[in-house]
């Protein structure tokens, strides 16, 4: 028996928004008397964070303290519509909606400010809850002060509206694909090393380390950026290691029905994590940001997977790598096993192929 | 202190770490009823017989409603963008996959409603299944959906979505070698630890409140609307703050039944799904078929990719078609190949409808993709991280379907795990950009794809 120690590698790009985009979000701001903002959105909150980040973006885009603003997602009689949280859409595109509130009721503060000051509104800016004249800022006035005069005064309501909608992009050639616009909000980018350890008489698989690299653009808040990477890193090694709901595929028999009997990762099976953030701005996020909620179990999987054949030289291209696949894999390299080589040809994981199992298709390098 | 790039705490989180945050099952209403269903026995049976009339009488019973209960039955995920449906809300006279449901009982409590369900007089003829994708195609495949056992609509009303680009044979031709690989990742849970919930509370005014799971309301409510041919004005949903939602609770798994029992019995119904339901009549991520060809140098570059790819849908094609479409954009991962041919389908079997999870699409041909360029290097003797650097992403470079790259950050995100990992890079690769390709980024074989325009 032996432990044996791998390394791999994966990289990988992923679309924030609805593929092919048409998925609208929209959002509507209004201010108490006392300046208290109160945004209404409907996003539901999955453990994404999206309360937290669209709370963020609202207070800076309208100069308060985060603390003055409250977010309400609860019901479809106060809130308009989000698609939803799903896509990797929340920050980005439900984002944008919160944000485009967020700079009318700005606006509005500062057409009332202007008057209550005898300033022109272009002249002002907000910061940290206070009108100030630009390049005078001790002539001030607080956002408080400007809600009240607004409720009591002019006899207004400060309130503004956002929505967001990437135009639908069509296919509009089905034979190739072709799509008539650009069919995501943007796209993130990560990388991922994984480190294993291979028991060469069990069979098991052991992640040790994930060091994991995320472009999002811009992380509204990195403490949630790192809940996502590592919540999605032990999700990816679920993926590649533990989890399958058929474990006598392709029979449906024999399921796992409760968390006793269905293999998921638990804290045992926490790897080393070192995660790294990039910010490489898109160009028409909120302050730049990219999604990353979904990509984050994308990567994991073959970083594993290349990393059990860096350690035992086998490859299990059928998720997840249980003991009895590495086992089985073992048996056939030690009897001789391996791609057919053919001329300039290289071919793997015949038994796997539709070429082996169906009959009705087959699928060569021919074109 | 500016809130963006703070680390604030969760909006939510002192609520949820104390127990106080309210979820749909912490709602309890006066007068609440309390469902079971009638699920499916079979992975695939034609229904005979369906009689309800003694299950009516049972002790407690309020409502039990099947499909003749239901305004409009068929209403799919993607009725909404116009693509025909598939799925109806209850068994009618078939059924599909086990634990499929047929019917639904609302009664004082559970005991009292799954006595009902087990007083349903139901008679099945069960017919072959299917289970393995790569069978779909089969001759002597069974015939377990209407629409046959490969998808037909999409655009055009063809049966795969395709994705061609450039000249895969001649690049085949030109390659020094062709590198074949297969990849099957498997379906695995959602596991929520909220199972499917919801209230349905009919208010004095004919409307109705429902309490939702859901990861979309107003996807869901429209849902809602269209199985009961009502306006939205009509419901008012309460939610957006979910127990664990991976993209199952984009299903409405039980909104639009409590409404209708809500509807026929006039009081509150409340339909809390047991972990086993959540485990074993809950949509799973789908089992994926990959086939990758790649035609590549022997210092490579790859330059074609001939791939195919079957999506197991299970017994309903829910999100399917839009997942396969999603990965059909991105099935060349981080990397740039200008030769594409890809044939992808989604194939129907007689496992429980599979739907969106967290990375849908693109999970699937991320592993594929990402262990064949490990294979590949492997094969070739080039270093890995070369191998991605070459055929990274770069501004300017084209996607599958010929849209510019804005602000790719491949290269960035290797160099990153490579510093982070004490790997030493040989230069080229040490200095490699994501700025536009020329010099020695730019080989004959991606001067083509290269886009100049700003537009996109």
């Amino acid at each position: 028996m032996a432990i044996h120690t791998g390394r791999g590698i994966a990289s990988i790009e992923y679309p924030t928004g609805m593929n092919q985009n048409g998925d609208p979000s929209q959002a509507w701001i209004k201010v108490k008397p006392d300046g208290r903002v109160d945004v209404f959105s409907g996003t539901s909150d999955i453990g994404n964070g999206s309360k937290t980040i669209q709370t963020q973006i609202v207070a800076d885009t309208i100069g308060v303290p985060y603390d003055w603003v409250t977010y309400d997602n609860s019901n479809t009689d106060s809130s308009p519509v989000c698609t939803g949280t799903f896509a990797s859409r929340a920050t980005f595109v439900a984002g944008k909606a919160v944000l485009k509130a967020a700079q009318r009721v700005r606006e509005r503060i500062l057409e009332v400010a202007g008057q209550e000051m005898e300033i022109s509104p272009e002249d002002l800016e907000i910061d940290d809850g206070e009108v100030m004249a630009k390049g005078a800022p001790t002539k001030k006035l607080s956002v408080g002060d400007v809600a009240a005069a607004a409720t009591w005064g002019h006899g207004e309501l400060i309130t503004g509206t956002g929505a967001q909608l990437n135009p639908y992009a069509a296919i509009s050639d089905p034979t190739t694909g072709e799509v008539d616009g650009v069919p995501h909000a943007a796209i993130s980018y990560a990388a991922c090393a994984a480190e294993v350890e291979v028991n060469d008489e069990t069979g098991e698989v052991r992640v040790v380390n994930l060091t994991q690299a995320y472009d999002v653009g811009k992380a509204i808040n990195p403490a949630l950026v790192e809940g996502q990477i590592e919540g999605g890193a032990i999700m990816g090694l679920g993926l590649g290691v533990l989890e399958d709901s058929y474990p006598y595929y392709p029979s449906a028999e024999h399921r796992g029905a409760d968390f006793g009997s269905y293999y998921n990762p638990s804290s045992a099976d926490l790897p080393e994590l070192h995660n790294i953030i990039i910010e490489n701005p898109s160009a028409d996020g909120p302050y730049g940001a990219k999604g990353i909620g979904e990509m984050s179990n994308n990567a994991q999987p073959a970083a594993i997977a290349t990393a059990v054949y860096d350690a035992v030289g086998v490859w299990v291209t059928e998720l997840p790598i249980t003991p009895e696949r590495v086992l089985r894999a073992l048996d056939a390299r030690d009897a001789g096993g391996g791609p057919r080589r053919e001329g300039k040809h290289v071919i793997f994981d015949e038994e796997l192929s539709i070429n082996t199992v169906g009959t009705g298709k087959t699928w060569t390098a021919e074109v | 202190m500016k809130a963006v790039g703070a680390r604030l705490p969760r909006y939510d989180g002192v609520g949820h770490a104390t127990g106080r945050t309210v979820y749909v099952d912490d709602v309890r209403v006066n007068g609440m009823l309390h469902v079971k269903a009638l699920r499916s026995p079979y992975h695939h049976a034609a229904i005979k017989r369906l009689d309800t009339s003694r299950a009516e009488q049972m002790p407690g019973v309020a409502a039990i409603v099947t499909h003749a209960d239901v305004p409009l039955l068929v209403y799919g995920h993607l009725s909404a963008l116009g693509i025909p449906a598939d799925e109806p809300l209850l068994g009618k006279e078939d059924v599909r996959y086990k634990g499929q449901p047929i019917a639904v009982v609302a009664a004082e409590d559970t005991d009292a409603a799954q006595a009902a369900v087990d007083a349903i007089d139901i008679e099945f003829e069960e017919l072959p299944a299917l289970f393995d994708m790569r069978k779909a195609f089969d001759a002597d495949a069974p015939q377990i959906h209407h629409w046959g056992t490969i998808y037909p609509h999409f655009e055009g009303e063809m049966n795969v979505r395709q994705i061609r680009k450039g000249n895969v044979e001649q690049a085949f031709e030109q390659a020094d070698r062709i590198i074949q690989g297969v990849y099957r990742p498997a379906a695995i849970e959602q596991m929520p630890l909220e199972t499917q919930v919801g209230l349905s509370v009919p208010e004095p005014d004919g409307r109705f409140t429902i309490y939702s799971c859901t990861q979309a309301l107003y996807f869901s409510m429209g849902v809602v609307a269209a199985h009961l041919q009502m306006p939205l004005n009509k419901f008012k949903f309460v939610g957006g703050t979910v127990g664990g939602g991976f993209g199952g609770k984009v299903d409405t798994a039980t909104e639009t039944l409590c409404t209708l029992l809500a509807q026929k019995s006039g009081r509150p119904v409340k339909w809390r799904w047991t972990r086993e339901e959540e485990f074993l009549c809950s949509s799973t991520r789908a089992p994926w078929h990959m086939e990758i060809i790649d035609g590549v140098t022997s210092d490579g570059w790859i330059l074609g990719r001939k791939m195919l790819t079957l999506h197991d849908s299970g017994g309903y094609a829910r999100f399917s078609p839009y997942g396969v479409t999603k990965h059909s954009f991105h099935h060349t991962g981080a990397y740039t190949i200008p030769n594409l041919h890809f044939d992808g389908y989604v194939c129907f079997t007689n496992r429980v409808p599979t739907s969106a999870m967290r990375g849908y699409g693109v999970t699937s041909v991320s592993f594929a993709v990402e262990t064949h360029m490990s294979r590949i290097a492997e094969e070739l003797g080039v270093d890995p991280y070369e191998l991605r650097l070459k055929n990274a992403n770069r501004i300017g470079d084209t996607s599958p379907n010929g849209i510019r790259y804005m602000d790719p950050s491949t290269v960035d995100v290797l160099h990153a795990i490579a510093g982070a990992t004490d790997t030493e890079l040989a230069a080229p690769y040490s200095d490699a950009t994501r700025e536009m390709r020329s010099g020695e980024w730019l080989p004959g074989h991606l001067v083509g794809q290269l886009s100049h325009s700003e537009d996109h």
